[in-house]
């Protein structure tokens, strides 16, 4: 703070100083934050810049860029694998963030109440979050395998008929949302754990004096507590579940397995790009789905939110 | 040695400014006296690129080799289209005709006096690297020739043929082939003959003298020679003679694994990827014998000089010599690659009697098909083409659709996806 309150002073007893030499005054400080911004420029706005502008061309990576204007834009609108991709996406989305949460409530409170083994079990809890996306689906592509998965072995075991797990639209999603589920249930966990760690000792103890039962005190004083985390909770997992990749593309290759059920946006935009060749069309996907996730955020925030206001 | 602030910014500051200047003015990768090439795991004989490492033969050069592990087409064209630090020579898949439209990237291969070497390769082979517009812009290096392995053990059990040549006369069409699947499956309870609907059709489409479109430009992936191949396909399917073992998926590898695929056509690469690597303990029950249906060819790699070469004498002494006939007998021992040179044939280093294949020497089967196989012309559209058709089969593997219904929606698909790209 001592060090931005230094100019500030500067600047307001000179008044006419001139740009350049305001410039040339702060230039050690403008060096000092540079790195970020250089390396912002090159790697982060220049690539989102640039999506924008092949996302209006024709383009095979290696020959001429032809201008289309929004020709890639009107395909997609009309593109029936874009628009089941969308839908593949929102199933998993779904099928995966509405366990994942409450699960990860759950834990947390359980968490939260433990005595004993504390670090051990937040440790536990976190391991998959950081454990190869890539290992993991293919752990998980052994479990849910048509021909010698653990699953069927199970169900089999137990007298009921095996399952193809892989070979049906439903079965499909429900395998990568399990693995996005597994993934992420632990670090949200740990999210919800700082939050409710947040809540004040004394609000419970009002409402033990009050008489409220353990499940009222959860759902009366809790939840309400903790909405801003689960705001971000719900944002982040929304911001990552229209994302799905890794698990799709390693499960079930670039086409997204029979019926193309596992194809989700990200997927789609991969291999139109890096199968297909075509990076105006994969950037105009790019771009859909951007607008896509800024709706969804919105949509959570006035949801989760909203209420606050009133 | 403790890192201060000030002097990691200083190094990071100098390793920026080096990364800068160090790339813009060259467009060519490596230094002057090196050729730099880009291929991935398993295409070469680490043997002979240990070789021409040290030096390139006929050159004042030397080869500098870098494996790129995955996403290695995105990288070559990456690196095309920065036209800054390109490879001297890259590897091409399959795929080849899909650099077509950008054939004037790399020198044509004529210009360097590739036709003198043209009559040691197979015709076919030669001619998959050459563009429509006569520009030779990739150098054969192996092939993909078809048979059809059997289990022996199986075949025995069922009392069908067990010596290749008897099994090839009982199977020497898809109708009598399917006819003998259904004979094996009554007796071995579970067999089959392809893991899925996407091999048989894959396969069926490798006999084919045309594929999907013709040399100038038309679309002919609706044509009887491709539905009669999708019939087959569906025909395998609906006789249940498919594990539904889906593509990609490491069930492919369980029904060679659990002995399900007691039968399968497949290119001669899949002997490694296949029974070797998933099912070493078949070893011994495996023989090959004549495709049903004729040779056919899925597969098998070129190369190709950018124009960007520092020196494209030395980069085509270094190609003829990496796939000459002696040389390619070398990639067939290590890693498995099967030569494009007929002449290699002959050489003892193939004739190996085979113990995984019960002491076959397999190399009479691939050899045979190779040379008999016809030839076929790969358009740069093949693969948008062919993505779509085999997903709709899937459908039909799956139950989702009826092959007409499937073959409608495929070739509306494949219809939206030309005129985009502008090819009809």
């Amino acid at each position: 703070m001592a060090v931005e309150a230094l100019p500030a002073t500067a600047v307001s007893t000179t008044p006419d100083h001139e740009p350049q030499g305001r410039f040339k005054k702060f230039l050690p400080q403008y060096v000092a934050i540079s790195p970020f911004f250089v390396l912002f420029a090159i790697f982060g706005a220049f690539p989102v810049l640039f999506s924008i502008y092949i996302s209006f061309h024709s383009w095979n990576g290696i020959g001429e860029m032809k201008w289309v204007g929004l020709e890639q834009y009107t395909y997609l609108f009309t593109d029936p694998q874009f628009w089941a991709a969308i839908g593949n996406t929102l199933i998993i989305w779904v099928l995966s963030t509405v366990p994942m949460l409450f699960l990860a409530l759950v834990i947390a409170n359980a968490l939260h109440n433990t005595v004993r083994f504390r670090g051990f079990y937040r440790v536990a809890y976190f391991i998959p979050n950081i454990t190869s996306v890539v290992a993991v689906t293919m752990v998980f592509g052994s479990i849910f395998s048509n021909n010698f998965g653990l699953l069927n072995a199970f169900l089999q075991s137990v007298g009921l008929n095996k399952i193809e797990w892989l070979s049906q639209p439903w079965g499909i999603q429900v395998a990568i949302a399990s693995i996005v589920t597994w993934r992420w249930v632990g670090y949200n966990a740990i999210i919800f754990l700082a939050g409710l760690q947040a809540i004040s000792a004394d609000v419970y103890e009002a409402a033990k004096v009050d008489g409220a039962s353990s499940v009222q005190t959860f759902f009366r004083i809790t939840v309400p507590m903790l909405r801003p985390v689960i705001l971000f909770t719900a944002i982040t997992s929304t911001i990552g579940g229209l994302q799905i990749f890794t698990e799709s593309q390693v499960l079930l290759g670039d086409t997204g397995g029979p019926g193309g059920a596992g194809t989700t946006i990200v997927t789609y935009l991969y291999k139109s790009a890096f199968v297909d060749n075509q990076f105006g069309y994969g950037a105009a996907v790019g771009w859909a789905l951007f607008v896509l996730i800024a709706l969804f955020s919105i949509i959570n925030w006035r949801l989760v939110g909203g209420r606050e206001k009133s | 040695m403790t890192l201060s602030r000030r002097g990691f910014l200083g190094l990071s500051a100098a390793a920026a400014a080096a990364g800068l200047t160090g790339c813009g003015s060259r467009s060519s990768l490596g230094a002057t006296d090196e050729l730099t090439m880009w291929t991935w795991t398993g295409s070469v004989n680490d043997g002979l690129i240990e070789q021409a490492s040290k030096a390139i033969q006929g050159s004042d050069k030397r080869l500098l080799m870098t494996r790129i592990g995955s996403d290695y087409k995105t990288k070559v064209l990456t690196s095309l289209a920065g036209k800054s630090l390109v490879p001297d020579i890259v590897a091409m898949n399959d795929d080849v005709a899909t650099y077509f439209p950008n054939a004037d990237q790399f020198i044509d291969l004529h210009t360097l006096g590739a036709d003198d070497l043209k009559s040691q390769y197979l015709e076919w082979k030669w001619k998959l690297g050459i563009t429509p517009e006569n520009r030779m812009m990739a150098f054969p290096m192996d092939t993909g020739p078809t048979a059809l392995f059997y289990r022996r053990d199986k075949f025995e059990k069922a009392n069908l043929p067990t010596e290749p040549l008897d099994v090839a006369e009982a199977a020497s069409d898809w109708d009598s082939y399917i006819e003998l699947g259904k004979k094996l499956k009554k007796a071995v309870p579970g067999s089959v003959l392809t893991d899925n609907i996407a091999s048989a059709y894959r396969y069926g489409l490798s006999q084919q003298r045309q594929r999907y479109m013709t040399p100038d430009g038309q679309y002919i992936g609706n044509g009887d020679h491709i539905r009669q191949v999708w019939d087959t396909s569906c025909r395998v399917i609906k006789e249940g003679l498919s594990a539904n073992a889906q593509e990609d998926t490491t069930d492919v590898d369980a029904v060679v694994n659990n002995g399900r695929l007691a039968a399968f056509i497949g290119a001669v690469w899949w002997a490694q990827l296949g029974p070797k690597n998933a099912a070493p303990e078949t070893k011994g029950n495996w023989r090959v014998c004549a495709t049903p249906g004729g040779a056919g060819n899925r597969g098998g790699s070129f190369l190709a000089i950018t124009k960007y070469c520092k020196d494209p004498e030395a980069a085509f002494a270094f190609i003829s010599w990496l796939e000459s006939a002696k040389n390619q007998a070398q990639a067939f021992l290590d890693p498995s690659l099967f030569p494009s040179t007929p002449a290699t044939y002959e050489d003892p280093l193939l004739n190996e009697p085979d113990p995984f294949f019960g002491g076959q020497r397999i190399v009479d089967v691939f050899g045979e098909s190779a040379k008999a196989y016809p030839g076929t012309y790969f358009s740069p559209y093949d693969s948008i083409i062919g993505t779509p058709l085999v997903a709709e089969l899937v459908n039909v593997e799956v139950g989702s659709k009826t092959p007409d219904q499937a073959w409608r929606d495929g070739q509306a698909r494949v219809e939206r996806e030309l005129t985009r790209v502008g090819a009809i």
